[in-house]
């Protein structure tokens, strides 16, 4: 690989942060809630999803609580099925579907092709207001009483039965949809239209692939579930019998619409996670990513595919068994773009100089879990295996695995990889690695034993397990680690915002990374990202592990642990 | 001269922008529609019969008068943007006016002799909807999947309506706009977003009228 | 993605003054009332075909045969619109893919109708159908 050449039209910075910086570019509340920068809209995303997540950890703190003994100890059943549906809710629409785009992708897809700013930024600000009017109408509903359909909220429950506060949590899970609709028509306007002179569709940066792919299935998937949520509201209200068997409807045909949008869902929470882990892998290996192609059409090929499975969701719940055998076969397809990127994630490394620093530890962290996750995944798309598991707590660890373990992991280790770009501070390696370990051990004490349930037969969603009290002993297990997780999440908190005030000063690329932010743009960017207009001439990845391996790995080392 | 906004380099890039952007909500617009029309498709064939008996209680006249006046629209916001590329301000503005008049019409018709009979014969989807059809059509067919039937056209029409409505507002708005403001519409590319708008609303309405009015059995 | 080579350049580096793109195909007036005309024709055409006599009831051919005459005039008009008056024919390969791309996808729900052929959609308890319904029980 030849070296990069990154021409700019003035003169790069000195290491110090920039005098006028987009934080520091004007001080009033006003200027950040008017705000068109991508980079204060993606600050602003940040707050909110992280309330969001908290607000969404304290339910599942009930949640742990209540089962460890197998009478219950605090709640009573209405109240845990609001508190699960409660943390399922605000998890997956309020955090996991808008973490990482939304703050990450806003923030550093213009600072990566070479932009000035997103195509569209009054829409970009548009899409931060109508989220948090979504999450303000759920919390709202949470108020008021809560939801107690469940995260997936099928009908008849949802629709006829159920007397909670359906109707107010789907016009803001709608509000929610619309927003990441908007992020994601942003994001193909940019993305296309958009790179810097230079910049190829293969000199992007993976995660600009990733979110590429993470946005054509939210413009394709979002407004189906949006169509189906407002005709579940639109049954509550007038009883219009699309959903209801004695009026001539039917109840799976929810599901079908509910899981075509659902299940590829899963993917626009997992793909930006995968283009992150490619940037980590990559910088912290220093070596170019494995088969870059491969893992680039991946996304594509896992963006195509994912919208072909939905059916895996609904082998017992009446769908035609023939249905089910294709569907079971698509869904075993889908391993194998995933599979690729293990793989080349896992060659990266090899023969690479690798730093096990926060960003990488937890990208490491990612690398085991998701692969737990998906392949415990494959038990759940055979039909046979399906039927035994299904509904248990198998299911549940299974997608904690991939949601926690891969994007939350992914969201952290991004987090702590940009975090001295978005801020222009080191936060403290020390603590930062801490708590990276002590993430992945809660993380593992907390949903492993839940497999163990789930084999042995435990239903999710049921607070009382006296007919089998054996289960205890894994359910307090599970609740042990989850306080173990949730010590692991709070800690960044802390030391991350304690960096905001008295870190170590950055500098524009403390990890000697390659790419347009890190080489081109000063830490913080300035209000327009670049000064001048940066140019593209070499390949993407530019790492050479040979060249620069023993020298720079001995800087590295003394640079994150100081 | 048009403006170029500063995240932009030039007025090129700007309405190609504009346009992939308009183009990716327009897909969204389409995967938004496409449920109802597939749950109607599979419901019309799963209560053919029923399905068949029921769509003869709409008027087809209506639907094609309303079907001419939305083509006529289209055909106009067509000539808007022909008229804007050009640079004919004053001509834009009545093809738009037209295309906002054609916009309140069809809402008109649709409401008037359409849906207005429709409530106050009952026949839309609430508890009283089984006897009142009894009363007025007899019972010539099953009376539940009929209401079936209606909340799907209500459901359908109900939401293209809406679309009427948000782009007739659009055209008072953009208007307003030519003639008020001519530092923000500073080129075609505005009028070129609205008018594909609007042709996306003509699709909806193109596939809805045979689907809805002229069901064969 | 078709369009990797020809966008490469997200930064044109034409002037200002270069009609040639495509973008800016000014569609001649003539072509627009043309369309029109047909749009019209085909509106009528369909209604015409629609009110012809068919014999033969569900499972005759006819009634297959006027199904596929509406929606094919329909799915014809939709090309027209897109083609001319949504400028699509005279447009970057980026807009023809998301416009067709999006009318291709939508069938994908259609894999749903896969599930609705192969089993029998039963009605619940309570739910009597009278006698022309047409549900398969």
């Amino acid at each position: 690989m030849s070296s990069t050449v990154i021409e700019q039209a003035v003169e790069r910075e000195e290491p110090a942060a920039p005098k006028k910086n987009y934080l520091n570019a004007d001080h009033t509340i006003k200027s950040w809630l008017l705000t068109g920068d991508h980079k204060r809209i993606a600050v602003l995303y940040l707050i909110s999803v992280t309330f969001f997540f908290f607000l969404g950890g304290l339910a599942a703190a009930f949640i742990r609580a209540e089962l460890t003994s197998p009478m219950g100890t605090l709640l009573n059943s209405e109240t845990y099925n609001k508190m699960f549906s409660a943390h399922g809710i605000i998890m997956i629409f309020f955090f996991l579907v808008a973490a990482i785009p939304a703050v990450l992708g806003n923030f550093l897809i213009p600072l990566m092709i070479g932009a000035r700013d997103l195509a569209f930024p009054r829409l970009n600000l548009a899409s931060w207001y109508v989220f948090m009017l979504g999450g303000l109408l759920f919390i709202i509903a949470l108020i008021m009483g809560g939801v107690d359909a469940g995260w997936t909220f099928y009908t008849p429950l949802s629709s006829l039965y159920s007397q909670t506060q359906i109707t107010l949590a789907l016009v803001g899970l709608f509000l929610a949809g619309f927003s990441s609709i908007m992020t994601g028509v942003n994001f193909i306007a940019t993305i296309h239209k958009m790179r810097a002179p230079g910049m190829t569709w293969f000199r992007l940066p993976l995660y600009v692939w990733s979110h590429y792919a993470t946005s054509i299935i939210v413009i394709l998937g979002t407004p189906v579930v949006a169509i189906t949520l407002l005709l579940v509201a639109l049954e509550r209200g007038l009883r219009i019998g699309i959903f209801s068997p004695e009026l001539g409807g039917d109840p799976v045909l929810f599901q079908h619409m509910f899981w075509f949008y659902s299940h590829p869902a899963v993917y626009i929470m997992l793909l930006p996670g995968m283009g992150i882990i490619s940037e980590i892998m990559a910088c912290f290996s220093r070596r170019p990513v494995f088969g870059y192609k491969f893992v680039a059409f991946s996304s594509m090929a896992i963006a195509g595919l994912g919208f072909l499975v939905w059916g895996h969701h609904m082998y017992v719940s009446s769908q035609s068994v023939y249905q089910g055998i294709i569907f079971s076969l698509i869904s075993f397809l889908v391993a194998v773009p995933s599979a690729i990127k293990v793989f080349n994630w896992s060659l990266t490394m090899w023969k690479g100089s690798v730093i096990f620093s926060t960003p990488m530890i937890y990208a490491l962290g990612f690398l085991g879990l998701f692969t737990i996750g998906g392949l415990t995944g494959l038990y759940l798309s055979a039909i046979g295996t399906d039927i035994h598991l299904t509904g248990t707590y198998f299911i549940v660890a299974h997608f904690h695995y991939v949601m926690v373990g891969g994007t939350v992991m992914a969201f952290l280790g991004g987090l702590h990889f940009w975090w001295p770009k978005m801020f222009g501070r080191m936060y403290s390696e020390f603590w930062g690695r801490v708590s990276a370990i002590v993430v992945f051990v809660g993380f593992n004490f907390t949903f492993f034993p839940q497999f163990i349930l789930g084999y042995l037969g435990m239903p999710r969603r049921y607070h009382y397990y006296y007919i089998a009290p054996e289960w205890q002993i894994y359910n307090v297990l599970s609740t042990a680690g989850s306080t173990v997780l949730g010590i692991g999440f709070l800690m960044p908190v802390f030391y991350l915002l304690k960096s905001l005030k008295s870190g170590p000063i950055a500098g524009p690329n403390p990890w000697g990374a390659t790419g347009l932010e890190w080489e081109a743009a000063s830490s913080p960017p300035i209000t327009l990202n670049f000064e001048g207009m940066p140019k593209v001439v070499g390949p993407v990845y530019n790492y050479d592990a040979i060249e620069d391996s023993e020298s720079y790995r001995r800087e590295m080392k003394e640079k994150v642990t100081k | 001269m048009p403006e170029v906004y500063p995240q932009f380099e030039d007025i090129d890039q700007q309405q190609e922008t504009y346009i992939v952007g308009m183009w990716a909500f327009l897909v969204n617009e389409v995967m938004f529609f496409g449920p109802l029309f597939f749950i109607y498709g599979l419901y019309a064939w799963k209560h053919n019969a029923v399905f068949y008996v029921t769509s003869h209680h709409l008027d087809y006249k209506i639907g094609a008068l309303n079907t001419t006046i939305l083509l006529i629209s289209s055909w106009m916001v067509a000539m808007a943007v022909h008229y804007h590329q050009k640079n004919q301000l004053k001509k834009v503005c009545n093809m738009l006016w037209g295309a906002a008049v054609c916009g309140t019409l069809f809402l008109a018709i649709k409401l008037i002799f359409e849906w207005a009979p429709k409530f106050s014969h009952g026949l839309f989807p609430n508890p009283g909807f089984q006897s009142r059809y009894l009363a007025y059509y007899g019972a010539d067919t099953n009376v539940d999947v009929a209401r079936l039937f209606f909340s799907m056209y209500f459901a359908i029409t109900g939401l293209h309506a809406l679309h009427v409505l948000i782009g007739v507002l659009i055209f008072v708005w953009l208007i307003r706009l030519i003639k008020k403001r001519p530092d923000v519409i500073t080129d075609y590319v505005p009028t070129e977003m609205v008018g594909l708008y609007w042709h996306f609303v003509d699709l909806v309405w193109i596939f809805l009228f045979p689907l809805f009015y002229l069901m064969p059995k | 993605m078709s369009e990797h080579t020809s966008t490469t350049n997200g930064h044109g580096d034409h002037g200002h003054g270069d009609h040639g793109h495509s973008g800016h195909h000014v569609i001649p007036q003539a072509k627009l009332l043309q369309t029109f005309f047909v749009l019209m024709g085909l509106m009528i055409a369909t209604v015409v075909a629609a009110r012809l006599p068919y014999e033969g009831g569900v499972k005759g051919i006819p009634s297959a045969i006027a199904w596929l005459v509406l929606l094919g005039i329909a799915f014809w008009k939709a090309g027209l619109v897109v083609q001319i008056f949504m400028g699509v024919k005279y447009s970057t390969k980026l807009t023809k893919l998301y416009a067709y791309g999006g009318f291709f996808w939508v069938t994908l729900l259609g894999v749903t109708l896969f599930d609705y052929a192969t089993r029998q959609l039963e009605p619940v308890q309570g739910w009597e159908p009278v006698a022309e319904s047409a549900l398969p029980r």
